[in-house]
């Protein structure tokens, strides 16, 4: 099968860092599948076209590089920092407590290779998804999050994606495994420092065990002009929570796809998003929550406000089988468009097998509130000012979902 | 304070003042009464400075200042103040917070420092105990869960806070219970001084028992067609519009 004619990015990749089965089957399957076009459906209304063309570089040896707050939050966190998509030690912390590991697969599989080999590409999607495949084929040493039984680390862990150089291509992997009755927070951040034209597809497994709780908050703080393709693949056990809070600050092109298996009764899940977008930003939000067991509820809000020639997308599925009943799902998805020339296009779908199940979804575009602003105007604040307060009150509804304080404070702070 | 000289003010095609006069001093309670339709809502808001209301003749004279080329903020900061007929929900904009950020807008264009946060929340207690208005509803978001009521008490408590010269209540008593209007007259009657101005715009006499005016005017198509005393709010109560504006024409 013909992958596309032009397509720098498959030339500018070599396979390296660790050795695994999945790694060499994902290579093989790549051959035989196909980039997205317009015509895909998940893919109508983003072009994955530019990012195929482009030529890129990809690196072996971490590099130095300064991080302050003005590019990625400074967190009260382990933090774990991959520079141009490789694990950097320098960076990085490697003492925690209780057992808890967080290392490159290489480095893990020591000690824990039977949990890697059954879990890592356990859920990844890579027939469907060929991002995913690329990921499982082209990533360097990936990062292993493990929590054993009970522990409930104080702390979040920050994993820090920060590209240095242009054009770099960085594959970047996470598994974390939660077990039974443990609870962790993970932090996503994605950055760049004088680099522009990067493409960093990143693929995140989650497996949270009964009675578990992770969170999730992904920060997208990459420089304009740069490309970033994140995909996190969820799967729930029994009394499971799980909640996803998604912030893009900035980011020429972002895909962001988001799909848990709830695996499990009695479980809550949870998924926010936030877009503000200038310039010509282009933010895809695709989520997918599967609902296969009874007596479980989903929660998802993403909101959005597009200015100058930004272009939005969100599609959010919720699916509910044949046996998964007493299911609660809520979705909601809102964008204020500022501007003539900025688009939104917005899909909730609901597939629902089950009889016993409460579901909700809902979706509006539209501009300002001309009365509020109004009133605001005769209490004496200026139209520009009323406007930036109904953006911010409009934001604030996702922001308070962020349970981190220092965290929810640096969104708002890039978002201005 | 107020001179509106001729003023004719049209929403699309539609000619809604046609050629309104009106005169108010400092000191002054004016009452403008007027069946439905004839323009008591739309003067509110063009005086307010609300751009679906075009202005398409007269002037308006507001301290010497043409108050028509002021927009709607600088003639809050000049000390206008319009308390809605149907006060905006604004949920995810605190109370509280936009009432600090309005009074700190105008401090600023009259070059003064931000309000002191102690002198802010002193304020807030004294103002709000005007208006029985609770701790809960001043931190929540500007009207959202108000009942009728409480949302215009929430006017008026907005309206102390801002301490304008002239005040513009447009049919503030409309769906008021009793115990909720006398509070609300209660607010606005303790704000009035010999340097500011109201005028009170409404339906029914009622309100005026509470808020006593100087002068009654009564407005149909678009032109105040009479003025008395408050005896005419109580004639008008007793005989209806019809003897005005059968008169008219």
């Amino acid at each position: 099968m013909v992958v596309l004619k032009e397509n720098n990015l498959l030339n500018s990749l070599s396979q390296m860092g660790v050795d695994l089965g999945a790694k060499k089957q994902a290579f093989e399957l790549l051959k035989g599948l196909e980039f997205p076009t317009r015509k895909t459906e998940d893919w109508r209304y983003t072009s994955v076209k530019k990012i195929l063309k482009k030529k890129y570089v990809q690196c072996k040896e971490a590099e130095e590089v300064g991080l302050s707050n003005e590019i990625v939050p400074s967190l009260d966190a382990y933090n774990i920092v991959l520079v141009n998509g490789v694990y950097s030690k320098a960076l990085s912390d490697v003492n925690f407590p209780d057992a808890v590991v967080v290392d490159t697969f290489p480095n893990a599989m020591e000690e824990h290779d039977s949990l890697i080999q059954s879990t890592f590409n356990a859920i990844a999607k890579n027939k469907e998804e060929v991002f995913t495949a690329l990921n499982t084929s082209y990533f360097h040493e990936g990062v292993f999050i493990h929590i054993p039984k009970k522990v409930k680390l104080e702390k979040p862990i920050h994993v820090i994606y920060v590209n240095t150089k242009s054009n770099v291509v960085s594959n970047v992997r996470l598994l974390i495994v939660a077990d039974s009755f443990s609870e962790v927070g993970v932090v996503q951040s994605f950055a760049s420092v004088n680099a522009i034209e990067c493409l960093t597809n990143s693929v995140t497994e989650v497996f949270v065990k009964e009675n578990a709780k992770v969170v999730l908050d992904k920060v997208q703080c990459e420089e304009p002009n740069n490309n970033l393709i994140c995909t996190v693949q969820v799967n729930q056990k029994d009394n499971s929570a799980f909640k996803i809070n998604t912030a893009t600050v900035s980011g020429d092109f972002v895909r962001n796809g988001v799909n848990i298996d709830v695996d499990g009764e009695n479980c809550t899940s949870e998924m926010n998003g936030l877009y503000m977008q200038k310039g010509i930003q282009h933010v895809d939000n695709h989520t997918k929550v599967s609902h296969l067991k009874p007596n479980c509820t989903s929660f998802e809000l993403y909101k959005g406000v597009l200015r100058d020639k930004s272009t939005g997308v969100f599609n959010g599925k919720v699916v509910v089988e044949v046996d998964a009943q007493k299911i609660e799902a809520y979705q909601q998805n809102k964008n204020i468009i500022l501007s003539r020339e900025a688009t939104m296009n917005a899909k909730p779908e609901l597939e629902i097998f089950a009889d016993d199940v409460k579901c909700s979804h809902g979706t509006t575009t539209g501009q300002f509130d001309e009365e509020a602003i109004f009133y605001l105007q005769t209490r004496g604040i200026s139209k520009e000012l009323a406007k930036n307060l109904l953006v911010e009150a409009f934001a604030d509804e996702v922001l308070d979902k962020v349970d981190s304080e220092e965290l929810r404070i640096w969104i708002k702070e890039k978002l201005g | 304070m107020l001179k509106v000289k001729n003023l004719h003010a049209s929403v699309g095609d539609k000619e809604i003042l046609k050629g309104l006069n009106i005169e108010v001093n400092t000191g002054e309670v004016h009452a403008i009464m007027g069946p439905n339709g004839s323009g008591k809502s739309t003067l509110a808001a063009v005086l307010a400075g609300r751009d679906e209301y075009e202005v398409t003749a007269g002037e308006v004279d507001y301290l010497g200042k043409e108050l028509l080329e002021l927009n709607p903020e600088e003639r809050s900061w000049e000390g206008i103040f319009l308390a809605f007929q149907y006060p905006v929900e604004i949920p995810g904009v605190s109370n509280i917070n936009f009432l600090k950020t309005a009074i700190n807008e105008r401090r600023k264009y009259f070059e003064q420092d931000p309000i002191a946060a102690k002198d802010f929340l002193k304020m807030v207690k004294e103002k709000s105990a005007l208006v029985e208005l609770s701790d809960k509803l001043k931190n929540r978001s500007v009207n959202v869960g108000f009942s009728g009521g409480e949302k215009k008490r929430n006017e008026i408590f907005q309206m102390a806070m801002l301490e304008p010269k002239l005040s513009i209540l447009d049919e503030t008593d409309s769906g008021l219970d009793i115990d909720a209007l006398r509070i609300v007259a209660h607010g606005v009657n303790t704000l009035k001084s010999k340097d500011n101005a109201t005028i009170v715009i409404t339906h029914y006499q009622r309100l005026l028992d509470y808020i006593v005016p100087d002068f009654v005017h009564v407005l149909y198509d678009g032109r105040i067609v009479k003025t008395g005393g408050k005896e005419l709010a109580l004639e008008l109560e007793e005989k209806g519009y019809d003897w005005l504006t059968k008169q008219e024409a």
